[in-house]
């Protein structure tokens, strides 16, 4: 984490607070870490280069935390930027695939009575 | 005085011969008188005659004496009166010369640096009017020069101590904005924290900008110094960041292009001043647009608020502040200077030569713009900023969309397993590559690298559908561009991976292991921060 503090403190002049352009982070957040973004549009030219990002790093689905890690950005501020995203429709966030889709036991177990049953 | 202008010369004959008139009157006299007395009494009458004409001719002889002394003394206080005049006017005329050319010209060398002997050393002088003069003269100009050195060394003294001020608080203000830096990073998860962090990082910025203010009224530059070029839209960005009302600021297109590191932090602070002032002098509901175009003498950098406006008056004064912080600014009268950031403005404008102006907006609000000259500016090496280039990081996966996105690059890539490595080498036990050995052939050998850097249409072309010798140095490539996740040419995927087009899998995409090509990635962000 320092060493990506010490690239963006050594790489801009830009504060944190800009690229959020003053919007504090909202309590219920859009997009959990986990969520996977995936890029619907091409970025324009008139973008903020963050937004442009991850519009070209999103062609094949990341998560939030991946994405924050990329662009050396905290959470909070890569999750404004999608929240942005999202409400313009550029993005969109799939939830998060589990390892194994496994269906619900209870409903596993209910069929298996039914089968049983008849 | 009043016979100055008469010549003596002219009549100096006549009054000698004016002179001799009264002898001869007398003797003719005398001789009538002989002429005329009986002549016992005659003898008596010729003593009394020769007498009288002798005392007459002394008396003419004394006569043409003083007459001749006067004339002398006359001509020679008309000379004296002369010299004295001409004295007066060369003492005007060196007094003139000292307060026209002598002391601007040493005053100039001694605010130069030069010394108070250096600065009256090779000023020609004038000699000989007089040595007294002459003496009084260098001494006052030697008394006059020690008073303005040590004026001069007292403001430059206090403009020191301003300027030490200024980089102390910026040193601490730098040190705090690293470490909120690296604690935004450590609280980013948690939004509560995070915002009062990003509060703090803000007023940190102002009061950095307070320092840097001081620092270049202090006659030194601002801030720290960039050692690389920086994209104009992280400086405009880093300008928006430094004043107390940012979110009021639209940044709108910006030119691609980046300014070299010596320049970028007045260009910075400059425009920071210039943004300060639109939102401080405009209503707190309007919007301020700030936009960078390129012009042909530079980059236009236009500021345009919906403000009080500018009238013709203020439009001079304004005008009449940034000339005179280009011109030199003195500290005493900081105090009469309304708007401390138009005389910083000024004064960065004019040693970086901006161009700054302000005139009346369409929006009934000031249009400032600061034009940076072409020779600071450069082609940005990351279009887009900093941000986009360490954004190129993660390399895009081989894997086939279900509905692939209208992108050139992607639709020329050939079909490639996600699952399978690239041509070269094999997989072991473990399932990770396997380098297996190859056979020297006399073939040339290309650069290894060198398709690395050719551009990404590259690949699409060479589509041979006949199977050729495997060159040596191919497989290395294959191997890097493997690991970069860089599509593999048509040519060796023919020939290596004849297999059926990958089935989409949209499940299986986030779960394709990534391990080769992160930390490559984190390489190459390392090598390219650096």
């Amino acid at each position: 984490m320092s060493e990506s503090g010490r690239a963006w403190d050594e790489g801009g002049p830009d504060r944190l607070y800009t690229v959020n352009r003053g919007r504090a982070p909202e309590e219920p957040r859009p997009v959990e870490l986990v969520s996977l973004i995936v890029a619907r549009a091409e970025p324009e030219p008139g973008m903020a280069p963050e937004a442009a990002a991850v519009l070209r790093m999103c062609r094949f689905p990341l998560s939030v935390a991946e994405i924050s890690a990329y662009l050396a950005l905290p959470v909070s501020t890569v999750g404004l930027l999608l929240a942005e995203l999202l409400g313009d429709g550029r993005v969109e966030a799939r939830a998060p695939v589990p390892a194994a889709v496994l269906p619900d036991p209870e409903l596993l177990q209910a069929v298996m009575h039914g089968l049983q049953n008849l | 005085m009043v016979f100055a202008g008469t010549s003596p010369g002219g009549r100096r004959p006549a009054s000698t011969l004016v002179w001799v008139i009264p002898p001869a009157a007398m003797a003719l006299c005398a001789a009538l008188a002989v002429a005329v007395v009986p002549a016992d009494a005659r003898a008596a009458v010729i003593w009394c005659g020769v007498v009288a004409t002798l005392a007459v001719a002394l008396a003419a002889v004394e006569a043409i004496r003083r007459g001749l002394l006067i004339t002398m003394l006359r001509t020679r206080f008309t000379a004296q009166e002369a010299g004295l005049r001409q004295r007066l006017v060369d003492q005007e005329k060196a007094i003139r010369r000292l307060t026209q050319d002598v002391l601007p010209l040493a005053v100039a060398r001694l605010q130069r640096g030069a010394g108070v002997d250096e600065s009256v050393k090779d000023i020609d002088h004038v000699p000989g009017i007089d040595p007294d003069f002459d003496a009084a003269h260098g001494q006052l100009l030697r008394w006059v020069l020690e008073t303005v050195r040590t004026e001069e060394d007292l403001r430059d003294a206090a403009q020191r101590a301003f300027v030490n001020i200024a980089r102390r608080v910026q040193a601490i203000v730098h040190q705090q904005a690293y470490d909120v830096r690296e604690m935004e990073d450590k609280h980013g998860a948690d939004p509560d924290v995070f915002e009062d962090l990003l509060h703090l990082d803000h007023g940190n910025a102002l009061i950095g900008r307070l320092a840097d203010s001081i620092a270049v009224l202090g006659g030194s530059r601002p801030g720290r110094q960039w050692q690389k070029e920086v994209p104009l839209f992280n400086v405009c960005r880093g300008a928006m960041s430094r004043i107390l009302e940012y979110e009021r600021v639209d940044l709108h297109s910006v030119a691609d292009v980046a300014i070299v590191g010596p320049s970028v932090e007045p260009l910075i602070h400059a425009l920071a001043e210039l943004l300060d002032n639109a939102t401080r002098y405009s209503p707190p509901k309007t919007r301020v647009h700030l936009t960078a175009i390129e012009v042909q003498s530079g980059i236009a950098i236009e500021i345009e608020d919906a403000g009080v406006g500018l009238s013709e008056e203020a439009r001079r004064r304004t005008d009449a502040v940034l000339i005179q912080a280009a011109t030199g600014l003195d500290l005493n009268d900081l105090g009469e200077t309304p708007r401390l950031g138009l005389a910083v403005v000024g004064r960065l404008a004019a040693r970086y030569r901006f161009q700054v102006s302000l005139r009346p907006s369409a929006y009934g609000g000031v249009r400032a713009v600061l034009v940076v000259p072409q020779d600071i500016v450069c082609p940005t090496p990351a279009p887009g900023g900093m941000i986009a280039r360490a954004a190129k990081l993660p390399p895009p996966k081989p894997v086939k969309r279900a509905t692939p996105l209208p992108s050139p690059t992607r639709a020329r890539t050939g079909p490639v397993p996600p699952d399978r490595p690239g041509p070269g080498f094999r997989q072991n036990g473990a399932g990770l590559p396997q380098r297996h050995r190859r056979m020297p052939m006399a073939t040339p050998v290309p650069p290894p690298f060198s398709v690395d850097s050719a551009p990404p249409a590259a690949p699409a072309a060479p589509r041979e559908p006949a199977r050729r010798p495997v060159q040596p140095g191919i497989w290395l490539d294959a191997f890097t561009k493997g690991l970069n996740g860089e599509p593999i040419p048509a040519a060796d995927v023919v020939e290596d991976a004849p297999g059926p087009p990958a089935v989409p899998d949209p499940r299986k995409a986030p779960d394709t292991p990534d391990t080769p090509s992160t930390p490559n990635a984190q390489n190459t962000s390392s090598d390219k921060d650096e």
